[in-house]
């Protein structure tokens, strides 16, 4: 593949990516849930600390997001009622995208990328804000012209998340 | 209220004085119960001594050890403690502190090994405690090394039905005299089946007290109709006061819980109702196959549920156990397991599974709610202004009311769901303790 074509794939992902994190970080959720794929298998698995370097170094039995496009619909619905009290108001959050890898690519059919994730979020009135720092491993399938979420992997980088909860989405 | 005396900081008293000022402003019979007391330094500091150091506490289920030489790091009171089945396959609990020079020993969440080896000095300890190789013992100690007397301290552990418990008191209460009538509760939990802890543990911070977590479990399902609003929108539950029908019971040692019930569905899996039935008692088995919820509290920290929620049309149960970890006086890990039967199929296990980590995982829909309140009771109850004005909850829901008979489980039962009697008895046992 010519340096130009990797340039002009991976450019494509990181800006589906960038846009992507600008909808979430505007609260404009219904049009975020627009890009996830009807197969889509949405998880985060806990991290675990092992000895040396025995991998992987998370959980394979247990997650702290599971859901598919059904579950994920539910929490979208959910921030939109008069008691999702976790997000009310909203927390001020800013993701930022880096290290994009596109490690397997099928033109117009599926693809498979890595990248970064550092998600600041900050609550209310409190003076103190939230990291949450990880890795992603997505999956895409084309459908329709576009690129849809086929599954999105986090590995989240702390063991005891310090965040009051997993209101937002990874 | 108005202040009726100044009083100084709970920071510049000392203990005793605290003491007395808590006895004169808490008063569980009625209800009073001061906010200070969830955002005190100085209070944490006396729940550590009296209460934390002194009680049993949970730290781990054996499924969580198939294996002689499995291992689990955990916390006993906020010192490190390694749970391992040792080469003989007896469950021990060791601090998990070398005792050459007081370095942490084993920094791994779980495996299995036969030595634990300290990265300081390279002293290795065998999975029963004892200290094995000392590097270069001879040029060092010449024969004046006399290993036995430094074997890894051990903590006292018990379990129940498959819980393990541990403790720092040296002459602890006996852990079946603690539970007490808590057991009949317990089994409907974990000895109706064989159950098994599946995977590890969540893990997530709150800054709370942890005592907001242990209030909420043991007795709070007034909150539900609207800090979980959201469920009966989405359609999980059939009405806001889904929560309310059932029964609230406590047991003596601050133990309690809620039990939703009838429910015209079975809220497990059917083809494990002859283990059920093997394992439980008539009344007790009874009990299970009406129930649609338990939600408790096992003094002082362990908080328990089984949810039954309707998912994508389908009903499923969760099973699960968390702790309110204090690593702090206005802060608490909350670490939180997932129990299924072990003889469930592998499609309920998964489904259950999803369901756990959809309604009370740190992502979880209950959970993300309860939260945000534990989180802001915190901040409004620092500081002197709380103390100074003596703010405080009247906890009356249930004080008039005369406890039923018609409940074929132990202790104090009310026929309803929404009263504050279990709070009380709650902090009733924290007073004493405190006072101990």
């Amino acid at each position: 593949m010519s340096i130009t074509k990797a340039a002009e794939i991976k450019y494509q992902f990181e800006n589906w990516l960038i846009q992507e994190a600008k909808l979430l970080d505007r609260i404009e959720f219904d049009n975020w849930y627009e890009l996830m794929h009807s197969d889509l298998q949405y998880l985060m698995p806990v991290r675990v600390n092992k000895e040396g370097n025995e991998r992987p170094d998370y959980s394979t039995e247990m997650f702290a997001f599971q859901d598919d496009i059904d579950t994920l619909k539910m929490r979208v619905e959910r921030l939109k009622t008069d008691y999702a009290w976790a997000e009310l108001p909203p927390s001020r959050t800013r993701r930022f995208v880096s290290n994009v890898d596109v490690l397997e690519y099928e033109e117009n059919n599926y693809a498979l990328v890595e990248s970064y994730l550092l998600i600041y979020r900050s609550r209310t009135d409190d003076i103190h804000h939230d990291l949450i720092s990880g890795e992603r491993r997505d999956e895409f399938k084309y459908e329709d012209g576009s690129w849809k979420l086929s599954k999105r992997f986090f590995i989240v980088d702390q063991t005891t998340i310090n965040t009051r909860n997993l209101a937002i989405f990874v | 209220m108005m202040i009726k005396h100044a009083l100084p900081p709970l920071e510049k008293m000392d203990s005793e004085d605290i003491i007395q000022h808590l006895n004169d402003a808490m008063l569980p019979d009625e209800g009073k119960i001061p906010t200070y007391i969830m955002g005190s330094p100085s209070i944490h500091q006396l729940e550590k001594e009296k209460i934390f150091t002194k009680t049993w506490l949970f730290l781990g289920h054996e499924s969580e050890l198939p294996n002689n030489g499995d291992f689990i790091t955990r916390d006993l009171a906020g010192y490190s403690i390694i749970l391992n089945k040792d080469k003989n396959g007896t469950i021990r609990a060791f601090y998990n502190m070398c005792t050459h020079r007081g370095m942490k020993l084993c920094r791994a969440d779980k495996g299995n090994k036969t030595h634990f080896t300290c990265p300081y000095h390279g002293f290795t300890f065998d999975n029963t405690g004892e200290l094995k190789g000392v590097p270069l013992q001879k040029d060092i100690y010449g024969d004046a090394l006399d290993k036995s007397t430094m074997a890894l301290h051990e903590a006292t552990i018990d379990s129940y039905q498959g819980c393990i418990f541990g403790t720092w008191n040296p002459e602890p209460e006996p852990l079946s005299d603690y539970l007490g009538d808590f057991k009949w509760y317990w089994d409907l939990l974990f000895g109706r089946a064989e159950m098994e802890a599946a995977g590890p543990p969540q893990r997530y911070v709150i800054n709370a007290d942890w005592k907001i977590g242990s209030d909420n479990f043991v007795g709070d399902s007034y909150h539900t109709m609207v800090t979980h609003g959201s469920i009966v929108k989405l359609g999980m539950v059939p009405s806001s006061k889904y929560s309310k029908k059932g029964y609230q019971l406590h047991t003596p040692h601050g133990h309690g819980c809620n039990i939703g019930m009838p429910n015209p569905d079975f809220a497990f899996e059917e083809h494990l109702v002859p283990e059920f039935k093997r394992n439980l008692s008539d009344e007790q088995f009874d009990v299970l196959s009406n129930i649609k919820n338990i939600n408790g509290t096992l003094f002082p920290n362990l908080s328990f549920l089984i949810s039954h929620t309707e998912i994508k049309g389908k009903l499923i149960s969760n099973t699960s156990v968390r702790l309110w970890n204090p690593i702090g006086h206005d802060k608490m890990e909350v670490i939180t397991w997932f129990f299924v039967e072990k003889e469930a199929s592998a499609d309920w296990k998964e489904r259950s599974r999803e369901s756990f980590i959809l309604t009370f995982s740190p992502s979880g829909i209950f959970e993300q709610d309860d939260t945000e309140v534990f989180t802001d009771i915190t901040n409004v109850g620092r500081g002197l202004v709380p103390q100074q004005k003596a703010l405080h909850y009247t906890l009356k829901m249930g004080m008039n009311r005369t406890p039923t008979t018609n409940f074929p489980g132990p202790g104090t039962v009310y026929d309803d769901k929404f009263t504050e009697a279990n709070q009380r008895n709650f902090y009733k046992y924290w007073l004493e303790l405190m006072n101990s």
